[in-house]
């Protein structure tokens, strides 16, 4: 039986937040805020490829 | 809320789960997945509730308090074609536009040489599929969107804008509608959370069934290890989209991976070794998966009988239910199984003769859901929808 493998871009995430820090001058105060944003908003972008394959 | 819709809908709601856990409920549920059938009921043409989501909504709810069903599905013609037309995609026969106007809407697969996705392209897909999706599949598909490596455009730009924007605005309306029919008419929204199996999506919608079966005997090694690739995003869509209530179910839309379509031997090495793990996670998570079983699977029960008790709801569609019921009816609950040429050019007495046929043959211990084999278009009588539920009310009380 096919086991659920380890993808290299986890599901959810089309830029990962650990690749965009790297753009970013370092970040001061909330960092978890800043990442928690950015992962909900990436997730978004993520629904909608996969939603146009699944459901359109 | 008014009382007494509020305990209309408990009352439905516990029914319908009953019989999903494969226990009697009260009485037998009835839960028909209604289509353009609702468009032609209340009044609209197949374009209008194609092409504006509100009506739609509007006719699923009139079919929902009319013949007062414990459950329906939201919107069953559930592609918006306002928004795919923003995108720009291709594949789609819209009503108005490339069919007629009262003609449901039409997949359109390509030929196998402008497949959307190439065979020398599954390397590409295993390694990324989510950049695949966008760099590559998304510009091939869409009228409007530019290949990645030339110049972007205006209309490359709006294709995403409103996409994404149209998208959200039809994802979000469901909340309201899905409250609309709880309210109006006590009515259950049947199911949440959409999966289809990785062998489906290769052949549906990048090789095309014809490219797919030609790659199962040329390169067997990319087309597993792809279907291996697309299962942690397949389960990952499934699960976001999923009742968090764990009522109803998630829906697996089931197509062609079954024989004649592939042999048995390709289901056994390709489809089913990359399904039934999604399968299982899903269930590890607390939800059901209602297994729609198009076509006839009944070659494959035995697999499907591997899978937990209650862990799927398995709707009949071509298969003969009563084989269905005795190879897999004591693990989980049937659905379906009222043939639609029946609902269509039969008499109401035929279908009340074939309605109790089912029932005393699958559903006397429960575990049952009355539905029409295949989604209900614009050829259904609606006496005939009429006799289905009427018969089923008085006869399918426990």
């Amino acid at each position: 039986m096919s086991e659920q493998k380890e993808p290299k871009l986890k599901p959810g995430a089309c830029i990962p937040w650990e690749q965009k820090k790297k753009e970013l001058p370092k970040i001061s105060g909330d960092e978890k805020l800043i990442q928690k944003v950015w992962e909900d908003i990436d997730a978004l972008g993520y629904m909608y490829i996969w939603q146009c394959l699944l459901s359109f | 809320m008014a009382k007494d819709m509020e305990k209309l809908y408990a009352e439905r709601l516990k029914r319908y789960v009953t019989a999903m856990r494969n226990e009697k409920p009260d009485r037998i549920p009835i839960r028909p997945f209604v289509a353009e059938f609702t468009a032609k009921y209340a009044g609209y043409t197949c374009q209008e509730v194609t092409h504006d989501f509100e009506k739609a909504f509007a006719a699923a709810r009139k079919c929902a308090a009319d013949f007062d069903w414990d459950a329906v599905v939201a919107n069953m013609v559930y592609v918006w074609t306002g928004l795919t037309q923003a995108i720009g995609m291709k594949y789609y026969g819209v009503p108005g536009i490339d069919v007629p106007p009262n003609t449901g809407f039409q997949y359109l697969e390509p030929p196998e040489e402008k497949a959307f996705m190439k065979p020398d392209e599954y390397d590409q897909l295993i390694e990324d599929p989510t950049g695949y999706l966008f760099n590559v599949w998304l510009p091939r598909i869409s009228a409007d969107v530019s290949p990645i490596d030339e110049p972007t455009s205006y209309r490359n730009n709006l294709s995403f804008l409103k996409g994404g924007m149209a998208m959200l605005t039809y994802f979000n309306a469901f909340e309201k509608q899905n409250e609309s029919l709880r309210s109006e008419s006590g009515t259950v929204s049947a199911i949440s959370g959409i999966l289809k199996a990785p062998f489906d999506i290769l052949a549906d919608k990048l090789r095309g069934y014809i490219g797919l079966v030609i790659d199962l005997f040329e390169r067997p090694a990319k087309v597993l290890a792809a279907c291996e690739a697309l299962m942690p995003h397949l389960t990952q869509a499934a699960l976001s989209g999923a009742d968090p209530d764990k009522n109803v179910p998630i829906t697996i839309w089931m197509h062609r991976g079954c024989v004649p379509f592939v042999s048995q031997a390709h289901f056994e090495k390709f489809y089913w070794p990359t399904l039934k793990p999604i399968i299982e996670e899903i269930c590890a998570h607390g939800h059901q998966v209602l297994f729609y079983a198009e076509g006839d699977w009944n070659a494959h029960l035995e697999s499907f009988a591997e899978l937990p008790d209650q862990a799927i709801v398995y709707h009949v569609d071509k298969g003969d239910i009563f084989e269905v019921h005795k190879a897999i009816g004591h693990k989980f609950c049937i659905s379906g199984g009222i043939p639609n040429f029946l609902l269509a050019y039969g008499t109401a007495d035929e279908v009340r003769d074939y309605c109790k046929k089912v029932i005393d043959g699958v559903a006397r211990d429960g575990g049952y859901i009355m539905d029409a084999s295949a989604i209900v278009q614009n050829d259904a009588k609606v006496e005939n929808i009429k006799a289905m539920t009427d018969f089923t009310r008085e006869y399918g009380v426990y």
